[in-house]
Order: structure tokens, then C-alpha cells, then sequence
């Protein structure tokens, strides 16, 4: 037992080793996304910036995922995420290994896994990319974990972790906190379940339990106790995390909201805009197609469901993330579903299926069944990322599939090279709301001026008496409508002023980098 | 005038030959009378037995104010008297005047003459009065050792001294550092002592949810189950003593006799001792008036400071002669097989574990808001936190009652602390020290959960101070105690033990510091604390408080209390008692350390049933 946990240890660790190789190799090339690009920027106004770092540190979000850039950031402000990124995914590797296939003798399950976290490029982008997909992963897995646990000891504990590991996944992405409501009829069918009734069908226990009075009361006071025992916990730490919003941005959902916090804000609209008004032959994320498409990109999950046929909340806890995902398809019409709403099926896949494969009788088959499953879902993950709505998944494979030098980021690298030899003492007014990616590559972040600093309102009022330099967005520049330093302010500052000299040094497509005399 | 009283009992029609028979077997094995037997293990009321002799002719006095000399009593043995219900006072007319509650009793009379060489002139007396009179006159040496017996074994565990002069060194340096710290610049000692205090409060809570969550684990596991107690052989059983100490509890008997019968334990091994504080004629005259057969000793306690229930349990040890040993109090309704379970379980452990922890909870969860909260907190500290505490290997401080001992080991530790008022909690620790360990069972027993606020207020000062008296004594040597218990230990009892009186005495600070920034946006409170620090604070008081709710949610589920989880959100305003509660505790343990506030039983209106475990 002991050889085999120094084995497994070793896998994890080896796999630690290829996905930081394979990440600093294309971080090297050139590959970034906005998400890192973001969480660096941050960090470094955490660690090096002059102002309220409180507000940054407490307001940025996913604040999870920004906190675990943290430990990493003394190696290395632009590998930090990368490195975490890539322990995260051999973290969750390790830990669905030691949950999953502890007592297991079989290595077939552990070669499973081990050729998803392999070759599987959701797999590869998650562990890769340094964005925060893998604290996603990771406590998604321990969420259902624990409820599948739960269903099977009914004790508190493993309904009390699962709330916990909620939470968490809620600050790793928000968007999980209406997973609340798709557990409501799962909560109940719990509840009818553990109902001491000789009728064995649910439907006739439910109509038994509706028409007595005691057994009525008792279904209604366990189905609550159990919702809020598994829900209290995420929603009032969002409310809290609401307040503390409204408190220090005067906006409740500021973290969301604000592309000072959140770096989503302006990616997803802009990747929204540009596929709407550009012709594609993609499909398109709607309704029951969602669902389809996700039945393609994992096509286990039918295994997983098969496994579970008769098991009613087994099944129903499957398809609470189907509902939810057709939920934020509605919700969030303007934004398309990133990876990582797919990949979480393929985590549930591998979960329910290691869980029941036992049970499965024809074990030969079985296991041709889930190797075949294993390979298509390696080609339609493949595919997803490659036909994504979102440009950095794009982004990512085509870096992956043709590893060349990247300029995708050079100009904002070459702007920000610039400013990094502007005199240590200059002062820069730039709106990171939009310019994070170059603030991000900027060594001295105390010579900035920037919206989280109070002087900034000042320097925006008056910009001749409070910077030397100011970086305004060209027209070109698709995001320039959203900050207040674009062309339209240039002509403000001169009319306000009229003996402000405001001389253009340095230029690219969607720059303009001021000196003010 | 020489009818043997058991003939007598037997013509009048209240006990019968078998019963007659039994009694006798009885009297063998225990070596007590025949009278002491029959009245205490449930043959015959009373009221009954006084009927019985009256009608024969006999006349029962009054005995309190009777004479008596000191040196007839110093050749007579306490416990010989108290088995046989009689004792001798004072020689007059060349008789000895001796008190009997059986005139019929030959080998007492018997006694009197080889001893004092004199026939006896008896008087006869109610057995309780007896019983007073013997425990008031010849109790002394007993109930010294009661009180002083772990202080002179190990004065180091003994809470007679309250703070060493070591620990008030510390807290006046402390003080002192903290005002001249507030006096030189006030601004930052008060970011420090916020940033220290708020931390400690999350760090206790978070320890207390990690506990609750370690104890649900294994929240299904059950140490004895129903088949264990099947296969148990009742004459395999030992004595099991039982303690019921008592003050003022009159109203209660009735229901403490009636709870008492229905324990499922073979009745004969039952040693269960009432123990009655000496002025308390209350419930002695509630003993007295009871119309139907009690099935326990009284043992009056004789006066002597403190007057605390461990220094009547220590008294009542004396008398004890279970191999097992347990308390239980006046209102308590134990599940009926928890004896059982108990004996099944020590039989299983290893020899090191000397005590047994039962759960607690309240038959009254429905009464009011007060009990409702109670039972919650009763629901999480009794199945989730001290199972928490026993899987981390953790020292449990035991609860008030249900804690069930090995007689001789309990000895060995030097029984009860008579002067600390949370005895159960520091024998829980001290037992840890010496190696020992405690179980946790799977039995409950019902209490009456308080429901007047005043009330409640007096018991949890009781509770809070015997916590700080407990933390006092065993951080005495700090160093020390860590050798002996180890890391784990220390922190864990200064989280548990130390915390709790802490997190109560800062809790009202901090949320007056939340309100004043919050609700009101006091400005002073923003110069004061720069925003990190104000944000910290208050990030810990709200987690914790949500942390603290979630925690008391999770103990409605294994006792299927769902009704009382929204009664969880009212956790905060609950935790405004206690903190009310602490600072009274504090006082106390500055004036008056050793004084035990009584609570008072019986104030509940809710009909409860017996506990019958099938």
C-alpha cells in the first residue's frame, strides 16, 4: 500500500514537471490570456503598488484563484499563475486518485486518469494556461464527491463539506452559486427518500407524505434543514462578500460588474461582439443544443448515467449542472460558457464512473466501453477548444498545435518596455481597466497613476500638476469606450487648459502614450 | 415489645416472604439491616413502614436536638451506622441511649452491649433522621477528606488558590504593558490588541467548526450497539453507583424515583445514593413524604465551606461500592440502558480508558426560545464536538452529568476538585494528564434545559467561571502541562477550555465595534483603525458568527431537530447571554471563586416521558 502511494506521489509529481515544462515553454512563446495577464497586473499592484491595496487585494475577483498566484509570485510575477496553475491540475489528479482509487487494485483507472490529465487538452489548458480552471476543478470534484459520499454514510460531515467546498467554488467562479437552485428537487427527493413510508416509488411517496399532516411537516422541516445546511453557507458568504463590496465600491456587485475587479467584464463582452458581428458557422450556445453539445464533448457522462439508472438523486445530482449551464445560457446571453462549464462534466464523468464501475458486471466490456469513451472525448475536447466562441481557448490551441514565437502580445510588451525606461521618478496615468495587460509586463508599478489610487481623480481633473505621462486608448483600440483616457479626454484636458502641451511619444495601434509639459 | 419488624411488615401486608427472602440475601451481601434494605432498594414505602410500627404500638420521635457525648460516638464507625440505621448518643440510667429505625435490630443491640457494655434503651426514629444525625455527628473526618483530600495529594491541582502568584505577575505585566502601550500611543496598541483579539476569536471558532466537522464524521458510528446489550448477562453485572447530589430539590423526588425505577439494571446492584446537604430539610422532608418505595440511600452531607456538588459527590464517594460510578442529576432521564451500555463498552475498552461520557440533551427543546438554543448547543458540544475531541485524542471536558467512572481510578485521581465549579471539565483534564483517557457512548441523557433567563444567566456563570478556574489551574505550568499532554493537548484545551470564557468576554466589544462602524459610520472608529484592520475585524466577527450558526445547524440533523435550525440564526443574541454570563463569572471568580449558583430544576411545564431504549 505504502509502494503504491510513493507511486502515485511520483506520477503527480512527474505530471507537476510536464505541465510547468509545457507552460513556461509557451509562456516563453509568447502565450498569455487575459485572466493571467490580469492576475499579474494585480499582483503587482498588491506587492509593489502605492495605495489602497486593501480594496485591490479584497475586491479582485475570482478571489480565490488571484489568492493562489500569490504563493508564486516571489519566483516570478508572469510565471506565477503558470506555476500555480500547473500544481493545481496535479493536485487534482493526485486528489481524485487518492479519493477514487485508494483501495483500488486495478491500474486500468489510474491509466484513465492519467491519460485524461495527459493528453486531454481541456486537461492541458486548464493545467497550462495559468487561468484559475483548476480550483474550479478541484472543488467541483470535492463538491460531488461529498454529496455522492453523503448519499451513501447520510452523515452531516460529508453534507457539511460539500457546503464547504461550495463555497470555495463559488469564489473560484460565481457563476456556481445558482447551482443553489437546481438542488431543490434533488433536496427533496432526499428528503422523500429518507422518509420511513413502506411505498417504495417516489412519486407515491411524495403523494403520502403530502397528505399527513406529521409526515408533511417532517418533509418540509428536513427538505429545508438539508437545503440550508448545503446552502447557508455559499449564499451568505456572497451576500457578506456583497456588503463588503457595497461598503468599499459603493456597488453590490462591483466583482462582477467592474472591469477594475473582474477581468470577464470586458473579455466577454468583446468576445460576444466580435463573433455576433462577424459571420460564423459555429453552434451557437442555445437551449437543449447546449445540452447536446455537451453530451458530445463528453460523451461519458451517458455512461456515468447508465451507471447510475437506478439511482434517482445519483441521476438527478448528474444533470444539476446540465440545468445550470442551460441556466447561465439565459442568464448570461452576452457571454459565452468558458471551458471550464465543459470540463466539469468530464470531472463528473470520471468521478461517477470510478465510483460504480464495479458494479458493472461485464467488466471486459466495460472497460473497451469507457477506453473508446476516453479517446473520443480526447478528439471532441480537442475540437471544442480549437471551434471555441472564446478567443483565448482559440488562442491556446493554436499554440498548442503549432508551437511558434506568438506576437500576440508584443505590442503591449513593447509599450510597456518603453514606459519601463522612462526615469524612475516620471509618473504614468494609466486606466488599468482596459491597459492591465501592459500593466501587467511593467516592472515599477509605483511610477503609475492608476483608478485604485485616490490621486487618480485628481490627476484626471487635472492631469499637467499630477503626472508627466499619460497612456490614452487610440479609437482604434476596440475597448476604448470603456476608459475615460481615450481621444475624447485629450480634447477635454486642452479645452480645460488651454497652455498644456500634451506631446505624443510612443504610438502603436491601440496606444498613444503622452508626455504633458 | 419485641415483634421482629420484619414479621410485622409481612402480617400487615406490605412486603411478602419472597420479598422477605430477597431483603435477607440482600442484607448478606451488602452487610447492611434488614430495615436499611428494605426501605432503599424499593420493598416499602415510608410511609408504610411508619404505619406499620405505629399501629404496633411504637412511637417514632423527634431526634435532632437530642444529647449526646463524644466519646460513645468516637467508638462507633460511621458506616456501621449508617447500615444499620442506628446509633448510640449518650449513657443515662447505666442504658445507652441509642437511636434505631428497626428496634428489632439484634445485632446492633448486640453491638451496643459488647462495645459499651450496657443494655440499650432505644429510641426509636425515622430513618432519615437517623441517617442526619449519624452523618452530622460522626461525618467529620469524612467530609474533611471530601474537601481537602486532593489538596493535600496534589495541591497543584487543587483550585483552592485561584491565581498563583506567577499567573498574577503575568496578567498584571500584562496589564500593565497594555495601558502604558495605550498611554503612549493609544492608536497602536488598540490596532494591535484588535488585530490580536478579533484573530483569536476566528481561530477558536474555526477550531470548533474543524472539531464539529471530525465529529460528524463519525456521527454514525455507535460505540455499543443494541446487540451488545442484548448479550450482556445481568448477573455478570458489577455495582453500579449511582450519585444523585441534590439541593433544594424537593419538587423533583417524585420524578427522580420514577426516572430511577425504569433504568434497566438489575436492581440489587444498584447503589444509588442520594446525597442531601445537611441544612437542606427540603427535599430530606420530600424523601420523607413519599408515598411509595424510593429505591436509594440518602446520605446527608455534613456542613462544611465550600458547599459545592463535587464536595458532596467526593463525600458520597466514601459510601460508594460500584465498580463503576456515575452522576446523575435530580431532573436527568437517562436512556434506560445506559448502564448497560456502559458496562458492555468499559468491558471493550482498553483498561486506560476510566471514564465514560454519555450525551446530554433537553426533553424541553420546545418550551421557549431559551431552551431551543439550548438544546442546540447541548445537541453540538455532546455529539459532535466531544467526539471530536476524543478522534483528535483531545482532553473532553466532561459534562455536568452522565460521566460514568471506574470507581477505583476515580480514587486514584484524587476524585472531584470540591473547589472548582466546573468539576467534571477539570477531572476531564486531569485524567488526560495522568495518561488516562475518556470515551464517548452512545446513550443520552434527557435534562431539563433552562428556561428563565436569570436562571440561566446563574448556571452559565457557574459553567463560564469553572472554565476560567479550570484554565487557571492547568496552565499553572504551562511548560509542564505540555510535557504531560503534549502540543495537541495544550492547544486544544486552550482553544476549548481557555476560548470559550475569552471569545465571550470580547464578543459584545467586537460587535459594538461592527455596530458603531456599520450601522452608525461612526467617524471616530475609522481614524482610530486604519480600513485593513477594521476590515479584519470585521471579516472575523461575521465569518465567525456564520461559522459559529453553521455549526449549531449541523446539530439539529443527527438528532433530527429539524424544526430548531432557523432558531440557529439566533446564535449572536444567544452569545449576548453568555457574554452577560462571563462578565458575572469574571467577578465571581475575583470575590468569590468557590460559590456554586445553584440553578434551579423543575421550572419546566413539559410532560417528560422516560427515555425507554428498545
Amino acid at each position: 500500500m505504502r509502494k503504491r502511494s510513493t507511486y502515485i506521489i511520483l506520477i503527480t509529481i512527474v505530471l507537476a514537471i510536464y505541465y510547468l515544462v509545457s507552460g513556461i515553454y509557451l509562456n516563453r512563446l509568447g502565450y498569455f490570456n487575459s485572466e493571467t495577464l490580469f492576475y499579474i497586473e494585480k499582483a503587482r499592484i498588491i506587492f509593489d503598488g502605492v495605495g489602497n491595496r486593501l480594496k485591490v487585494m479584497g475586491l479582485t475577483a475570482p478571489i480565490l484563484p488571484f489568492y493562489a498566484t500569490f504563493i508564486f509570485t516571489s519566483i516570478d510575477y508572469v510565471l506565477a499563475p503558470v506555476i500555480a496553475s500547473a500544481i493545481g491540475t496535479a493536485l487534482l489528479f493526485n486528489l481524485m486518485v487518492n479519493t477514487l482509487l485508494r483501495d483500488s487494485k486495478d491500474d486500468f483507472y489510474l491509466a484513465i486518469l492519467l491519460a485524461i490529465f495527459l493528453f486531454h487538452p481541456g486537461m492541458l489548458y486548464t493545467a497550462i494556461s495559468g487561468k484559475g480552471i483548476y480550483l474550479i476543478l478541484i472543488f467541483f470534484y470535492l463538491f460531488f464527491l461529498n454529496l455522492f459520499k453523503f448519499y451513501r454514510s447520510s452523515t452531516t460531515f460529508h453534507i457539511s463539506v460539500a457546503s464547504i467546498c461550495l463555497v470555495i467554488l463559488t469564489f473560484c467562479e460565481y457563476k456556481f452559486i445558482w447551482l443553489t437552485l437546481f438542488f431543490i428537487p434533488l433536496v427533496l427527493s432526499i428528503t422523500i427518500n429518507s422518509l420511513n413510508l413502506s411505498e417504495r416509488e417516489s412519486i407515491f411517496r411524495l403523494f403520502l407524505s403530502f397528505n399527513s399532516p406529521s409526515l408533511r411537516r417532517k418533509l418540509v422541516n428536513k427538505t429545508f434543514a438539508l437545503y440550508m445546511l448545503i446552502f447557508i453557507l455559499p449564499v451568505i458568504s456572497v451576500v457578506c462578500y456583497k456588503l463588503l463590496n457595497l461598503i468599499h465600491a459603493n456597488d453590490l456587485n462591483y466583482f462582477i460588474e467592474s472591469p477594475y475587479a473582474s477581468w470577464s467584464v470586458f473579455v466577454d463582452n468583446l468576445n460576444y461582439n466580435i463573433s455576433t458581428s462577424t459571420f460564423s458557422q459555429k453552434v451557437p450556445d442555445m437551449s437543449v443544443l447546449l445540452s447536446a453539445k455537451i453530451l458530445l464533448y463528453c460523451p461519458l457522462i451517458l455512461l456515468a448515467l447508465y451507471l447510475f439508472k437506478e439511482h434517482t438523486y445519483q441521476i438527478l445530482t448528474i444533470l444539476t449542472p446540465f440545468a445550470l449551464l442551460e441556466f447561465l445560457r439565459v442568464k448570461y446571453e452576452r457571454s459565452y460558457l468558458s471551458h471550464e462549464f465543459y470540463l466539469i462534466f468530464v470531472i463528473l464523468a470520471l468521478l461517477c464512473i470510478i465510483l460504480k464501475a464495479q458494479n458493472f458486471s461485464n467488466q471486459k466490456l466495460f472497460k473497451i466501453m469507457l477506453s473508446s469513451g476516453v479517446v473520443i472525448q480526447l478528439f471532441t475536447g480537442y475540437y471544442a477548444l480549437k471551434h471555441s466562441q472564446v478567443e483565448d481557448e482559440r488562442d491556446f490551441m493554436s499554440i498548442l498545435l503549432k508551437p511558434e514565437v506568438s506576437t500576440q502580445q508584443d505590442d503591449n510588451r513593447d509599450l510597456a518596455n518603453y514606459i519601463n525606461s522612462l526615469p524612475d521618478d516620471s509618473r504614468v496615468m494609466i486606466d488599468d481597466a482596459i491597459a492591465y495587460p501592459i500593466v501587467a509586463f511593467i516592472h515599477n508599478t509605483k511610477k503609475l497613476i492608476m483608478p485604485y489610487q485616490e490621486k487618480y481623480l485628481t490627476a484626471v481633473e487635472a492631469p499637467r500638476d499630477a503626472v508627466d505621462y499619460m497612456l490614452v486608448a487610440t479609437t482604434k483600440n476596440p475597448v476604448s469606450g470603456y476608459t475615460q483616457l481615450n481621444p475624447l479626454y485629450l480634447e477635454t484636458v486642452k479645452a480645460n487648459d488651454a497652455s498644456v502641451s500634451l506631446k505624443r511619444i510612443y504610438e502603436d495601434d491601440h496606444w498613444m502614450l503622452y508626455r504633458i509639459d | 415489645m419485641s415483634v421482629s419488624i420484619p414479621e410485622l411488615l409481612i402480617s400487615d401486608g406490605f412486603i411478602t416472604h419472597g420479598d422477605r427472602q430477597r431483603i435477607d440475601e440482600i442484607c448478606v451481601n451488602l452487610g447492611q439491616s434488614f430495615i436499611k434494605v428494605a426501605l432503599n432498594f424499593g420493598f416499602i414505602s415510608r410511609k408504610n413502614y411508619e404505619r406499620s410500627l405505629t399501629n404496633a404500638g411504637y412511637v417514632f420521635e423527634e431526634i435532632r436536638e437530642q444529647e449526646y457525648d463524644g466519646d460513645i460516638l468516637s467508638q462507633i464507625e460511621l458506616k456501621f451506622s449508617n447500615d444499620h440505621l442506628a446509633l448510640p448518643l449518650r449513657a443515662e440510667n447505666g442504658k445507652m441511649v441509642t437511636l434505631m429505625a428497626d428496634p428489632s435490630n439484634e445485632l446492633f443491640k448486640d453491638f451496643i452491649k459488647f462495645t459499651y457494655d450496657m443494655e440499650p434503651e432505644i429510641i426509636l426514629a425515622s430513618d432519615l433522621d437517623i441517617t442526619w444525625m449519624s452523618h452530622r455527628l460522626l461525618g467529620e473526618r469524612y467530609v474533611k477528606s471530601a474537601v481537602f483530600e486532593l489538596l493535600n495529594r496534589d495541591a497543584k491541582a487543587s483550585a483552592l488558590v485561584t491565581f498563583t502568584m506567577p499567573q498574577l505577575i503575568f496578567i498584571f505585566v500584562m496589564i500593565g504593558l497594555i495601558t502604558s502601550g495605550l498611554v503612549l500611543d493609544f492608536k497602536n496598541t488598540s490596532i494591535i490588541l484588535n488585530v490580536i483579539v478579533s484573530t483569536f476569536f476566528l481561530v477558536a471558532i474555526t477550531f470548533k467548526l474543524f472539531l464539529a466537522l471530525v465529529g460528524s464524521r463519525f456521527e454514525l458510528h455507535q460505540a455499543v450497539t443494541n446487540q451488545d446489550v442484548r448479550e450482556v448477562v445481568d448477573d455478570d453485572l458489577p455495582a453500579y453507583t449511582i450519585h444523585l447530589p441534590v439541593y433544594k430539590e424537593d419538587k423533583l423526588i417524585k420524578k427522580l424515583v420514577w426516572n430511577l425505577q425504569s433504568l434497566d439494571y438489575p436492581r440489587e446492584k444498584l447503589d444509588i445514593k442520594l446525597l442531601i446537604e445537611e441544612d437542606d430539610d427540603k427535599t430530606l422532608n420530600a424523601v420523607r413524604n413519599l408515598d411509595f418505595p424510593a429505591v436509594f440511600e440518602v446520605i446527608v452531607v455534613p456542613f462544611h465551606m465550600p458547599k459545592t456538588k463535587p464536595k458532596a459527590c467526593n463525600y458520597g464517594l466514601h459510601f460508594s461500592r460500584g465498580k463503576y460510578l456515575t452522576i446523575y442529576d435530580a431532573e436527568d432521564i437517562p436512556d434506560t440502558d445506559q448502564l448497560k451500555k456502559v458496562a458492555a463498552l468499559f468491558d471493550k475498552l482498553p483498561s486506560n480508558y476510566i471514564c465514560v461520557q454519555s450525551a446530554l440533551n433537553y426533553f424541553n427543546r420546545n418550551e421557549n426560545f431559551l431552551t431551543r438554543m439550548f438544546t442546540l448547543e447541548y445537541s453540538y458540544w455532546f455529539d459532535y464536538m466531544l467526539p471530536g475531541l476524543d478522534t483528535l485524542d483531545i482532553p473532553i471536558p466532561l459534562g455536568g452529568t452522565s460521566n460514568h467512572f471506574k470507581t477505583e481510578n476515580l480514587i486514584g485521581l484524587g476524585a472531584w476538585d470540591p473547589f472548582n465549579v466546573t468539576e467534571d471539565a477539570d477531572l476531564g483534564v486531569r485524567a488526560y494528564e495522568k495518561g488516562y483517557k475518556v470515551a464517548i457512548i452512545n446513550s443520552t441523557t434527557y435534562e431539563e434545559a433552562n428556561n428563565e433567563p436569570f436562571n440561566w444567566i446563574r448556571q452559565r456563570s457557574r459553567w463560564i467561571k469553572g472554565y476560567m478556574q479550570t484554565y487557571l489551574v492547568h496552565m499553572r505550568n504551562p511548560v509542564d502541562l505540555y510535557r504531560r499532554i503534549g502540543l495537541k493537548g495544550v492547544l486544544g484545551f486552550s482553544f476549548f477550555i481557555g476560548a470559550t470564557p475569552f471569545t465571550f468576554l470580547v464578543y459584545p466589544f467586537l460587535l459594538l465595534v461592527f455596530i458603531c462602524y456599520m450601522v452608525f459610520d461612526l467617524s471616530t472608529i475609522r481614524t482610530l483603525f486604519p480600513d485593513w484592520v477594521l476590515f479584519m475585524s470585521i471579516f472575523n466577527l461575521i465569518v465567525g458568527n456564520i461559522l459559529m450558526i453553521y455549526v449549531n445547524m449541523m446539530a439539529v440533523f443527527k438528532r433530527r431537530f429539524y424544526d430548531l435550525i432557523l432558531f440557529s440564526i439566533a446564535n449572536p443574541v444567544y452569545w449576548l447571554m453568555h457574554s452577560i454570563a462571563s462578565y458575572k463569572a469574571l467577578y465571581q471568580l475575583v470575590v468569590k471563586p468557590f460559590y456554586w449558583e445553584k440553578t434551579n430544576h423543575g421550572l419546566s411545564k413539559t410532560h417528560n416521558p422516560v427515555n425507554v431504549v428498545s
